[in-house]
């Protein structure tokens, strides 16, 4: 990348902008990361994200393991998240096909959807107060983290790379008293969301630090091609599970929170930290809603082993913690897709930083990282 | 004057605010901590508190490995190499090779989902550390065995009835775990499902 020095005059002295380089291995970049920041003193001029570190050729590995064997790789897309991205495969999949899932199946899906939002979102605040200094607070949500890592463990024998989901419906049902575990974690876990905003949340110090930080209004989030949580932190009220239903949340009453300026500007950092506290919140009200109304049946559809589906294309969406995530896929009839393309939302948060750093002080970079939750190898797949 | 009340104002407002947060610390002195003491000092073993589908380093019981080549087609990274070969005379399927590269093992489960038997399976072992990539190469046949072949009625070998009682247990587990309930009561679900078979294979 070139780097061009601007020259200029003020006061008769000649000043140069620095460069200065944060990353590829720096504590708060989530990931390997870098940012080419061009800096005046300690305000930025630019911050030139440099993406590419994680490429994996997720998309091309698609085309070589096959419909089924492409569902543990979905789970590195998004390693925080993974069960959303295997259900937006699944789905993919599935409506190539024109497969039903089985109505316990889709209950287990939003079951196992739900529990991972609450831990990608703990995940994304906790590790945000922790960049912006205050490290108590990611041990504690750390550790609520950690708890339903266990009850996500039991459900699927794996603590990250869930591989939870099949073509179909899901690969095991529910364990002999899950039900009752998760409500019982559910029960213990209302509290601690109000412990953790009086911990970090309504700080007044935090509160400082983030209210009127890198403001992003409606228009500019829309025309930007933001998603999910950063979306509505920017006042747009919008969530896939809700306008664009799929699985079965139709069925759910749950409240999509937007934030609304509450200690500063609508859409600045704070407002997307609020919104993912507050969608913990909802997702719990769907965990109970999921688990009160579980029915009876099946949990996978028959899905033949040697899949192929028809020719044709489609086009998911579903609402991942990060957003948005849209999964197109292509299908010539063999057993290999002829091709997958994943969009994700923190691709597009990613790209807004740059246009957000400008005139802001290099120790708010941190912040607007932090505050759009970006998950390194989900940009770069 | 104003100025002056407002800084004082700022320096109460961030002094309770900082003492509002550390209430919530000190009370953790008096819970109990959620914190283990990884190995030495657990109680029981990690393995052993794990739960039944947890998806540890892979097993074979060769006893019961049929031959059908099933997990070595599922696994998306082929690190299952299995050779067999029919013998002509004894019109039995012999196997002559069955290596898991554990080094390359994704720990996905896709290979034991379609097994017949239960004979590849995870156990709850995961403590992996090893010195060399080539010692993480398991090769479960030493001499050239003859695959087990499915009986019509119920297993009667000793030896074997065992590891076959295991390995569809395992299967079980797969299907429907509510199969077996940990108490005599009746699990709220999933009784009467024949048709989840493991991974829908048809």
């Amino acid at each position: 990348m070139s780097v061009e020095l601007e020259v200029h005059d003020s006061q008769g002295l000649a000043t140069e902008e620095m460069t200065l380089n944060m990353g590829p291995q720096h504590p708060s970049t989530h990931g390997v990361l870098r940012f080419i920041v061009k800096a005046d003193g300690e305000v930025m001029r630019r911050a030139i994200p440099d993406i590419g570190y994680l490429h994996r050729s997720i998309e091309k590995i698609a085309e070589k393991v096959g419909w089924h064997g492409f569902m543990p790789y979905t789970d590195r897309v998004d390693y925080v998240a993974a069960m959303a991205c295997n259900q937006g495969w699944a789905m993919a999949a599935e409506r190539l096909a024109d497969i039903e899932v089985p109505r316990r199946g889709e209950y287990c899906r939003v079951i196992a959807a739900e529990l991972s939002r609450i831990c990608s979102h703990l995940l994304g605040v906790g590790a945000m107060g922790m960049d912006l200094g205050a490290i108590t607070p990611f041990t504690h949500a750390i550790r609520e983290r950690e708890m339903i890592m266990d009850l996500i463990e039991e459900l699927c024998g794996a603590r990250l790379t869930f591989n939870y989901m099949r073509i179909g419906g899901v690969a095991w049902d529910l364990p002999h008293g899950y039900v009752e575990k998760v409500s019982h974690y559910l029960d213990h876990f209302e509290p601690v969301i109000e412990e953790f905003n009086q911990l970090l949340g309504l700080n007044r110090i935090y509160v400082k630090r983030l209210a009127d930080v890198a403001t992003v209004d409606a228009d500019m989030a829309i025309a930007w091609g933001l998603v999910g949580p950063n979306l509505r932190g920017s006042g747009v009220d919008f969530d896939v599970r809700r306008d664009i239903p799929y699985s079965v949340y139709e069925d759910f009453d749950f409240d999509v929170p937007v934030g609304s300026g509450e200690m500063g500007t609508t859409g600045d950092c704070w407002d997307r930290y609020i919104v993912r506290i507050r969608e913990m919140d909802e997702s719990m009200r769907i965990l109970r809603q999921a688990l009160a109304g579980i029915p009876e049946g099946p949990v996978i559809a028959r899905v033949p082993r040697n899949f192929k589906p028809p020719v044709g294309d489609v086009h998911v969406k579903i609402e991942a913690p990060r957003g948005e995530q849209s999964w197109y896929v292509s299908s010539d009839g063999s057993e290999y897709p002829h091709r997958v393309h994943i969009r994700t939302g923190s691709f597009t948060a990613m790209g807004i930083i740059d246009r957000l750093s400008r005139g802001l002080m290099i120790a708010d970079l941190v912040a607007v990282i932090a505050s759009m939750d970006i998950v390194a190898p989900e940009v770069d797949r | 004057m104003s100025a002056v009340t407002s800084w004082l104002q700022n320096v109460t407002t961030s002094c309770s605010t900082v003492f509002e947060g550390l209430s919530i610390t000190f009370s953790h002195f008096f819970r109990k901590p959620y914190t283990v003491e990884y190995p030495d000092r657990m109680e029981t073993r990690v393995q052993d508190t794990l739960p039944f589908r947890y998806r540890g380093m892979l097993e074979v019981d060769l006893e019961i490995c049929t031959g059908c080549l099933a997990c070595e087609r599922a696994c998306p990274i082929e690190c299952i190499v299995i050779d067999t070969t029919k013998d002509k005379a004894t019109r039995q399927l012999i196997i002559n090779r069955f290596d898991i590269d554990l080094a390359k093992c994704m720990y996905c489960g896709l290979c034991s989902e379609p097994c017949p038997t239960g004979s590849i399976h995870h156990t709850r072992e995961f403590e992996g550390s090893d010195y060399s990539l080539e010692s993480m190469m398991r090769r479960y046949v030493k001499f050239p065995v003859a695959a087990y072949k499915p009986k019509k009625t119920a297993e009667d070998d000793p030896e074997i009835m065992p590891v076959l009682e295991r390995g569809m247990r395992y299967l079980d587990e797969y299907a429907q775990p509510e199969a077996k309930p940990a108490s005599g009561t009746t699990s709220s679900s999933d009784t009467a499902d024949p048709g989840s078979g493991p991974g829908g294979a048809a």
